[in-house]
C-alpha cells in the first residue's frame, strides 16, 4: 500500500512539461522536456509513416506593476517527425519560428519520440529588462473537438518559469 | 441639399442600417483580429484547417446571432405591439411562429439527420477493414525490406567468416569475387580503414556504385541500413573482421515492388494523417452542414417574414382604414400597389371607398340643404337621440323656445324641463309618437303650438326622435278673428231675416192705424204674432249661439261605446212610423275613456239629421266597431244625399241648408270630436244617403 502510494507519488511527481531555463548576456536557453505520455493517435500515425509534430509555444512576459503582464515576445518551436515505412528511417527536424533548427534521422520509434519530446535547445532573445520577467511553455500534440464541434488542444498546460538573472 | 445628403439623413434615421454596419464591422474587426493572433506561423496545412474551422465558426456563429437577432427582434416587436393593441400583431404573430417553427423544425431534422449520415460516413472510412489494409500495406513494405535486411545480414556475416579465414590479401578479394557471385549479392564491397577497398557490384545494378560510402563511425560493429536510391530502396548490412575490415553486402528491392509499395505507404500515411484530421473533418463537415442548414433557416425566416409583410401590409393598411373610418375619420383610398388578389381586394375596398365618399358628399350635400331649410323655415325642428336625452333645435325651435344654445349644440333635456314641463313630459311620455296642441309660455307669454313627436325609424326601436313645433299663435289669432267675422256675417243674416218680417209688420200696423182701418184690429193681431214668432226665432238662435259658445271641457270616464249607442238609439224608436233605426254593435265591449254625455251630444245630432234626412220607408243605422286602438260610429241615411259638394261646409257654424236651425249642429260635432282627438266626416253613400264616419282614438287608462 505504502509502496504504491510511493508510485503514485513518483508518477504524479513527473511534470507533463519540464523547463529549464539557462540566461546569459541578451540570451536565454530554454531546454524542455516533455514528461507525459503522447496521445496514442499520435503515436499510431507516427509509427504508420504519417507526419507529426508537437508545437512548444513559448511566450516571453514583462510582470508589471500595477498593469497586465506586457508580452515581449512569442515563439514557436515545432518538432516534426516522419517514419518511412519503406526504409524504417524516422526523419526528424525542428524549426523556429519557421527556421530549421536541428534535424536527424533515427530508426526506432522510441528514438523518435525521444527526440520530439526533448527538442533541441531553444535560445531566446532577451530585452533589457527593468522588470520582472516570465517565460510561459507549452506543448501541443493535437487538436480534438468536443460535441464535434468545439476545438481543444492536446498538450501540456502551460508552465511558468521566472526567468532568472544573467550572470 | 444633394442627393447625397438626403440618402444619407434617410440612412441615418434608418437605425437598423447603422447597428447593422456597426454590428458587422465590430464582428470583421474582432474576427480578424483573432484570426491574426490565432493563425500566425501555423503550417501551410494546419493554417488550412484551422482557417476553415475558424471561418465556418465565424459563419456559424454570425448566422447563429442573425437568426436569433431577427427572432427576438420580430417576437420583441409583436409583444409590444399586442401589449399596446396595434393592429395586426396577432395575424403577424400567428405567421411569424408558423414560419419560425415551419421553417426551424425541418432545418434541424435534416442537420441532425445530415449529421448523423455524416459521423457513420466518417466512422465507416476508418472502418476495421480499411485499417487492416492499411496496416497490411505497411507491414508489406515493411516485411519486403526486413527480409532484404535478413538476407544482405546473413550474406555479410558468411562472407564475413570466410575472409576471416583467408589470410592473403588477393585469395581475399578473390574469396571475396567468388562469394559474390555464389551468393548473388546486388553489392560486395571490403571497407579498410573506413575506405572501400574492394567495390563488386551485379551489372545489372550497377548504379549501386553510386551510392555513398558507409561513414567509417557506422563500421565499428556490425550494423544495417536501408535508404532510398536511384528510385528504390537499397539495404545494406555489414560485418566487422577481427582485423579491423568491413565487408558490406548490399541489395537492391526491385524497382516496380519499390515503387508499388511506395504507393501503399504514402497512401497508408495519407489514410493515417486523415485519420489524426478525422475530429477536424468531421468538424468542419458539421459546421458547413450547419452554417449551411442556418443559411436555410436564415432565407426561409427571412422570406416568411417578407412574404408576411408583404402580405398583410396591404390587409393591414385595408384594416386600419377600416379601423379609422369606424373611429369617426373619413373613408380614404388605401394607396398600395398590387397585383394579385389582394391588390383586387384593394381595389375593390378603393371602388368602395370612392363611392362612398360619392354618397357621403351627396349626404353630406343633403345635410347642408336639409340644415338650410330647418334654418329657413318657421317651423320649429327638435331633434333627440333614441333614448331621448339630448335635444338640438333649429333657429326658428330655438327662437320660439327662447333658448338659443340648443342651436349651438345638444343640450340636455333637463334643460327645458324648468320652463317647458308640459312639453318634456309630452315628448318623454310619447311611446311611439304624439300629435297635438299645446301653450307653451316662453318668456311668460303663452304661444299656441302644434306639437308632433316623430320616431326616426320603427318606433319599436327608434333611431331618434323629431319634434315639430307649429307656433298656431298667428294663425289661430287669424283664424279667430275671420272667425268672428264670419260669425257676425252669419248672426248678421240670421237676425236680418227675422228683421225683415218684423219691419213689415210693424210698417204695415203702422199705415193701417194712420188710415183708421176697420181692419186696424185683425192686422195688429196678426202683425205681432209674427213679431213674436220671429223674436222667439232670434230668442233660440241667441241660445243656440250661447250653447256653443260656452261648451265644456271634455270629461273622461270609462263608457263602452256599444252601451253608450243603444242608449241613445232607443230614444229613437218609434220617433216616426215610417222609419226603422237600427243598430249594429261590432264592438269588443271594452271599455274606453270618454265624455258620454258630449258622445251622447254628437250621436243625438248626427241621428236627428238622420231621421230628418230620411225618406218614408227608409232606415237609420247605427254602427259601433273597433279599428285598432280607435272607436268607430258610423251612422248612415237613407236621404238624398249631401246638399253640397264640399261637405266641410256642414261643419262651420251658423252653416245651414235647411232654412231654419241655428247651424251649429254639426260644428258642434265636430267640436267635440276634435276634443277628443279624433275625426269627423260625412260621405256621399253608394247609390244613396249619407255615411258620417266619427273615429275617436282610444286612451290608455
Amino acid at each position: 500500500m505504502v509502496l504504491a502510494a510511493l508510485a503514485l507519488a513518483a508518477v504524479a511527481a513527473v511534470p507533463d512539461l519540464e523547463v529549464m531555463v539557462q540566461p546569459s548576456t541578451g540570451r536565454l536557453a530554454v531546454q524542455m522536456a516533455v514528461g507525459r505520455a503522447l496521445p496514442d493517435e499520435w503515436t499510431q500515425a507516427l509509427a504508420a509513416g504519417a507526419p507529426v509534430s508537437i508545437t512548444y509555444r513559448l511566450r516571453l512576459y514583462r510582470n508589471r506593476r500595477l498593469f497586465w503582464d506586457l508580452r515581449l515576445a512569442s515563439h514557436e518551436l515545432v518538432v516534426k517527425a516522419q517514419r518511412d515505412p519503406l526504409t524504417g528511417v524516422f526523419s526528424l527536424v525542428s524549426e523556429m519560428n519557421g527556421e530549421i533548427l536541428a534535424s536527424g534521422e533515427v530508426n526506432s520509434l522510441e528514438e523518435a519520440i525521444f527526440w520530439v519530446t526533448h527538442p533541441p535547445t531553444a535560445e531566446l532573445a532577451l530585452p533589457i529588462r527593468h522588470e520582472p520577467l516570465w517565460l510561459f511553455v507549452r506543448a501541443e500534440f493535437l487538436t480534438r473537438y468536443k460535441l464535434l464541434v468545439i476545438p481543444t488542444t492536446v498538450g501540456t498546460d502551460w508552465v511558468q518559469k521566472a526567468v532568472p538573472e544573467s550572470p | 441639399m444633394s442627393d447625397w445628403r438626403r440618402r444619407w439623413q434617410r440612412y441615418r434615421r434608418q437605425n437598423r442600417v447603422l447597428v447593422g454596419l456597426y454590428v458587422g464591422l465590430l464582428l470583421l474587426t474582432a474576427a480578424g483580429f483573432a484570426l491574426f493572433n490565432r493563425l500566425g506561423g501555423l503550417p501551410p496545412e494546419e493554417l488550412t484547417n484551422r482557417l476553415l474551422v475558424f471561418l465556418l465558426w465565424w459563419f456559424d456563429l454570425t448566422l447563429i446571432a442573425i437568426v436569433l437577432f431577427i427572432i427576438l427582434r420580430n417576437l420583441l416587436r409583436l409583444a409590444l405591439e399586442r401589449r399596446f393593441g396595434i393592429l395586426g400583431a396577432r395575424f403577424r404573430t400567428k405567421l411569424l411562429l408558423s414560419y419560425v417553427v415551419l421553417s426551424l423544425a425541418p432545418t434541424l431534422v435534416l442537420f441532425l439527420l445530415g449529421v448523423s449520415l455524416l459521423s457513420r460516413a466518417a466512422a465507416s472510412w476508418f472502418a476495421a477493414p480499411v485499417e487492416g489494409m492499411v496496416a497490411a500495406s505497411v507491414q508489406l513494405a515493411e516485411g519486403a525490406r526486413q527480409a532484404a535486411e535478413s538476407r544482405t545480414a546473413r550474406a555479410a556475416e558468411v562472407v564475413a567468416r570466410r575472409l576471416a579465414e583467408v589470410g592473403d590479401e588477393r585469395a581475399r578479394v578473390a574469396e571475396l569475387e567468388r562469394l559474390h557471385a555464389l551468393l548473388g549479392n546486388h553489392l560486395t564491397v571490403l571497407y579498410r580503414r573506413g575506405a572501400p577497398v574492394v567495390e563488386l557490384v551485379d551489372p545489372r545494378q550497377r548504379s549501386m556504385l553510386r551510392l555513398p560510402p558507409i561513414e567509417a563511425s557506422s563500421l565499428r560493429s556490425s550494423g544495417l541500413r536501408g535508404e532510398r536510391f536511384a528510385g528504390t530502396v537499397v539495404v545494406r548490412g555489414w560485418q566487422v573482421l577481427p582485423d579491423g575490415a568491413a565487408v558490406v553486402v548490399g541489395e537492391a528491392l526491385p524497382a516496380s515492388m519499390t515503387a508499388a509499395q511506395g504507393r501503399l505507404v504514402t497512401a497508408a500515411a495519407a489514410y493515417e494523417r486523415l485519420k489524426l484530421e478525422r475530429p477536424t473533418i468531421t468538424a468542419t463537415a458539421v459546421l458547413g452542414f450547419g452554417g449551411l442548414a442556418l443559411l436555410v433557416a436564415f432565407a426561409a425566416m427571412w422570406l416568411g417574414l417578407y412574404l408576411s409583410r408583404r402580405f398583410t401590409a396591404p390587409l393591414l393598411a385595408l384594416a386600419a382604414a377600416a379601423r379609422r373610418v369606424a373611429e369617426g375619420e373619413s373613408l380614404e383610398e388605401v394607396p398600395l400597389p398590387a397585383e394579385d388578389e389582394v391588390g383586387l381586394l384593394v381595389d375593390a375596398f378603393n371602388a368602395m371607398a370612392r363611392r362612398l365618399q360619392g354618397r357621403e358628399a351627396e349626404l353630406e350635400a343633403a345635410v347642408r340643404r336639409l340644415r338650410t331649410v330647418l334654418s329657413a323655415i318657421r317651423t320649429g325642428v327638435l331633434t333627440l337621440d333614441a333614448g331621448r336625452r339630448t335635444v338640438l333645435a333649429n333657429p326658428a325651435a330655438a327662437a320660439l323656445l327662447g333658448m338659443p344654445e340648443l342651436v349651438e349644440a345638444p343640450q340636455l333635456l333637463e334643460v327645458l324641463a324648468g320652463s317647458f314641463p308640459r312639453l318634456v313630459e309630452t315628448i318623454r311620455s310619447s311611446p311611439s309618437g304624439f300629435r297635438g296642441s299645446l301653450t307653451l309660455y316662453p318668456a311668460g307669454a303663452a304661444r299656441h303650438v302644434e306639437v308632433a313627436v316623430v320616431a326616426l325609424g320603427s318606433p319599436e326601436q327608434p333611431e331618434g326622435w323629431v319634434v315639430a313645433l307649429e307656433d298656431l299663435t298667428p294663425l289661430l289669432r287669424a283664424q279667430r278673428q275671420a272667425a268672428w267675422s264670419e260669425a257676425a256675417r252669419r248672426i248678421a243674416h240670421q237676425i236680418k231675416n227675422p228683421l225683415t218680417p218684423i219691419r213689415l209688420a210693424a210698417e204695415r200696423i203702422a199705415r193701417q192705424s194712420e188710415r183708421r182701418s176697420p181692419e186696424l184690429p185683425a192686422i195688429v193681431q196678426q202683425g205681432c204674432s209674427a213679431i213674436v214668432e220671429h223674436v222667439q226665432s232670434m230668442q233660440e238662435m241667441v241660445d243656440a249661439f250661447a250653447r256653443y259658445a260656452k261648451f265644456p271641457p271634455i270629461s273622461r270616464r270609462p263608457v263602452r261605446p256599444g252601451e253608450l249607442v243603444r242608449q241613445v238609439t232607443a230614444l229613437y224608436a218609434g220617433v216616426r212610423p215610417d222609419l226603422r233605426v237600427e243598430t249594429r254593435d261590432g264592438g269588443d265591449d271594452r271599455e274606453e275613456l270618454l265624455d258620454p254625455e258630449q258622445l251622447r251630444q254628437v250621436l243625438t245630432n248626427l241621428i236627428d239629421n238622420a231621421v230628418e234626412a230620411s225618406p218614408p220607408g227608409g232606415a237609420v243605422t247605427v254602427e259601433v266597431a273597433r279599428d285598432g286602438d280607435d272607436v268607430v260610429f258610423v251612422v248612415e241615411d237613407e236621404g238624398p244625399g249631401l246638399p253640397v259638394e264640399d261637405p266641410e261646409l256642414l261643419f262651420q257654424p251658423f252653416f245651414s241648408t235647411k232654412g231654419r236651425g241655428s247651424g251649429v249642429g254639426l260644428a258642434l260635432v265636430q267640436r267635440i270630436v276634435s276634443d277628443h282627438g279624433g275625426t269627423v266626416r260625412l260621405e256621399a253613400r253608394q247609390g244613396r244617403g249619407v255615411r258620417a264616419v266619427v273615429r275617436i282614438p282610444g286612451v290608455q287608462r
